[in-house]
């Protein structure tokens, strides 16, 4: 095989600061008024890690990922903060410097990623037009293929399928051909959206596991999006709880998973069946997210909140560390149950 | 493909048969029937009514007339012209034919790829003074009462600005507008004037269908050769950046090679003449669908804009004309290849319209004609013309489509 095609990674050293996302705030503009749908995120990420965000549908994390990406439709802006890459501030770039960032240096698994295939060109040639647009060095159309080749035997797809069309994969190849594809130019961070949501849990499965042995081999930073908690917490280093555009908390997915201190993580959790954990009650997360539109005053989880006092009524609580970079926004954090308690 | 094809000529087929039958039963269910309106004469004495009856085959059971006529038209007899008696209708037909053909392909042509590239400029700048003007034109174009709307074009251009000639297929004589076409033919050609500015009536002049059967045959090719040459490139080269200059080499060779083959030609004039003469039919007709694949064009791109792939292409870092051209207006295609079959029974009741109001020498005209001589034959003869036309028209758009959208191509 030749030069080209060996597939490495291009990140930093592990362990060195990759992305940092420093107060982004982003509204959509609509006729009703503007929709608060990221307020105040502040996180960071290192090379080689994998980070999850999760809450339920509507929070902002789809948001949050096409902000890092400013892949915003007309109506969206970033109002504030900063997205550093490698210290460049991306929300800074002009839109042509910004499209070249994409792909090569971030690219993106879409929620219902099965879609994100245009029908009329094959699979092949649609990864071929990434590496065209983003590979430093002018390929040949063999050297393109050999690549496109040992990219599709990387996430288990028969090089055979390069020529075929996208409907005539199934979903589950779609799939993987989606991720063989955000693999193509070596980006420094993959952002997956929901990766597997559409899949039965066996595939679902599978392709996590295969994404988690790339990343171990590649060494790229992984932004895991889901709204299921117990799927991505086997594959995350760390996780961050989204809920109604803020994140609320974040933490070693360990610390989370197992005693997560705001209450919306821990109701979010207990209503979260495990197979592999510990067994949990059941005790259901009542009441529906908030209209962002106009979102309550205070925390923005108070309405929901069995710990709610009158001071989250009206007063923010900001991110704290709690110890061992686990940082929570809640003024009851401690009052919080340790979850092996539910069982009992 | 090939298989998708076969199954497609082979339905078309079948469809024909029936509607060559529906024909027959109609025109037989007409009160003047055929036997009455030649046969009932009563200027003929009774023994040759019976003896043309006989010939004639009417007095057989209705489906044995049907058989007949059916056989008859498998191996292109049509009969003979009532009007033009002798005259076969398969040869009024035929040398008709080329002139419609010309008028509608070319049209058709013009403007699918006009009205397309109007319609994705239009859609990817929304809310801009241009998208406003153009749907303002289009939607005028598309509602307007289409005679009306020809004889406006016939009048303006024709009447007002004085820049192409009144109707008709040639100008039988130069000397009439030697203001015209004299200059023009030498300014363009390297006639002194001598023997093209006499005319068509002159004896130097050529047969007009002769000069217009070369010039068609040679448009023919000259497309053929023009969509072949990209067909073959885009196959047999992989890389875009030659790609790109085969291609544009191959369009000037082709246009070049057109260009210079009429320069050279001793018919070149006359070419140019009948030329001369479609233009303002061509131009209407062209307007008219024009502004309809406009309309249908910005709305199937507004909505294969909202496409995931859209946003991947965006997340891909893909430039933003790539995005236009290649991923949004690719797929824009394909509901508007479907529109054009079903823009078809606009298109060939326009035909008759503009055959007929600029005095086009085509089948739609050939068809109005018959049709007012009561010429029981000629009109049947047209009618199955048509309908060829159309069963052809949809296969030529079904094949389109086919091969523009993979997921049709291998179902088969
Ligand atoms: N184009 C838009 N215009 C206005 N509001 C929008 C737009 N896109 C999203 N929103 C709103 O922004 C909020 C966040 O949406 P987002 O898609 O980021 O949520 P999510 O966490 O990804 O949800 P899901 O799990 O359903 O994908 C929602 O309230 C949504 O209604
Ligand atoms: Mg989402």
């Amino acid at each position: 095989m030749t030069q080209v095609v060996e597939i490495e990674s291009r990140g930093g050293r592990a362990g060195t600061t990759l992305l940092e996302v420093d107060h982004v705030v982003m509204n959509y503009t609509t006729k009703e008024g503007d929709v608060s749908a990221v307020e105040d995120v502040t996180f960071d990420l290192k090379n080689g890690e994998s980070l999850g965000l999760v809450g339920e549908s509507g929070c902002g994390k789809t948001s949050m990922a096409l902000s890092l990406l400013r892949l915003l439709p007309d109506n969206g802006e970033i109002r504030q903060g900063r997205i550093l890459l490698d210290g460049e501030d991306l929300v800074e770039l002009s839109e042509e410097a910004m499209r070249q960032r994409r792909w090569r240096d971030v690219s993106m698994v879409f929620q219902g990623a099965m879609n994100s295939w245009n029908p009329v060109y094959t699979v092949g040639d649609q990864i071929r037009e990434a590496l065209r647009l983003h590979w430093p060095t002018t390929l040949t159309y063999t050297e393109e293929t050999e690549r496109i080749a040992a990219l599709f035997e990387m996430v288990g797809l028969n090089s055979a399928m390069i020529e075929r069309y996208p409907h005539e994969f199934s979903g589950g190849m779609r799939q993987r051909a989606v991720i063989a594809m955000a693999l193509s130019c070596n980006p420094k961070l993959i952002i997956a959206d929901e990766p597997t949501t559409a899949l039965d849990v066996i595939v679902q499965d599978q392709i996590l596991k295969e994404l988690k042995e790339v990343q171990a081999e590649l060494g790229m930073s992984i932004i895991y999006i889901s709204h299921d908690i117990a799927v991505i917490a086997e594959v995350t280093d760390r996780i961050g709880v989204m809920y109604a555009g803020k994140l609320v908390e974040l933490g070693d997915t360990l610390e989370v998973f197992h005693r997560p201190r705001h209450p919306y993580a821990y109701l979010l959790l207990g209503s979260t069946p495990s197979i592999t954990g510990p067994r949990r009650k059941l005790s259901p997360l009542e009441g529906e997210p908030p209209n962002l539109l106009d979102p309550p005053k205070g925390c923005r989880f108070h309405p929901r909140c069995p710990f709610a006092s009158d001071r989250c009524k009206s007063e923010e609580p900001p991110m704290t560390d709690i110890g061992g970079g686990h940082e929570v926004a809640c003024f009851h954090w401690e009052e919080v149950p340790e979850i092996r308690e539910l069982s009992k | 493909m090939w298989k998708f094809i076969a199954k497609r000529v082979g339905q078309m087929i079948v469809l024909f048969y029936i509607f060559l039958a529906l024909l027959f039963v109609l025109l037989d269910l007409q009160p003047g029937d055929i036997s009455q309106q030649f046969v009932g004469n009563p200027d003929i004495p009774p023994e040759a009514k019976q003896l043309m009856i006989d010939q004639l085959g009417l007095d057989e059971p209705k489906h044995i007339q049907l058989f007949n006529h059916l056989k008859n038209y498998s191996t292109f007899n049509m009969g003979a012209s009532w009007s033009q008696y002798p005259r076969d209708v398969s040869d009024i037909l035929f040398s008709a034919l080329p002139r419609t053909i010309y008028l509608f392909l070319t049209a058709t042509i013009l403007a699918y790829i006009l009205g397309f590239w109007t319609g994705k400029i239009v859609a990817w700048k929304r809310n801009t003074a241009t998208e406003k003007a153009v749907m303002g034109t289009s939607i005028f174009l598309w509602t307007v009462f289409y005679p009306w709307f020809a004889i406006l074009m016939l009048w303006f251009f024709a009447a007002y600005l004085d820049w192409f000639p009144v109707g008709k297929f040639v100008t039988l004589n130069f000397e009439s507008r030697p203001d015209l076409v004299n200059s023009i033919s030498d300014v363009l050609f390297r006639t002194s004037g001598s023997e093209a500015a006499s005319g068509w009536t002159s004896s130097a002049a050529p047969g007009a269908n002769d000069v217009f059967m070369l010039l068609f045959t040679s448009l023919i090719v000259g497309t053929i050769a023009f969509f072949g040459i990209r067909w073959i490139v885009k196959r047999q080269v992989k890389d875009p950046t030659t790609q790109a200059r085969l291609f544009t080499g191959g369009t000037v060779l082709v246009f070049g090679g057109f260009v210079l083959y009429w320069i050279t030609n001793e018919y070149g004039p006359w070419a140019f003449d009948i030329f001369w003469h479609s233009v303002i039919p061509v131009m209407t007709l062209t307007l008219v669908s024009y502004a309809g694949t406009t309309l249908l064009t910005r709305t199937s791109m507004i909505e294969t804009l909202k496409e995931d792939y859209i946003l991947t292409a965006r997340a891909k870092g893909v430039p933003d004309v790539t995005i236009r051209d290649r991923h949004s207006a690719r797929n824009a295609m394909l509901p508007v290849t479907t529109s054009l079959v079903l823009a078809l029974a606009t298109v060939i009741g326009g035909g008759i319209i503009t055959e007929q109001i600029f005095s086009w020498p085509g089948i739609g005209q050939t068809y109005l004609a018959a049709l007012s001589s009561e010429d029981i034959p000629l009109t049947m003869g047209a009618l199955a013309l048509i309908g060829i036309l159309a069963l052809i028209a949809h296969l030529v758009a079904d094949i389109l489509y086919a091969y523009l959208d993979p997921r049709i191509r291998v179902q088969g």
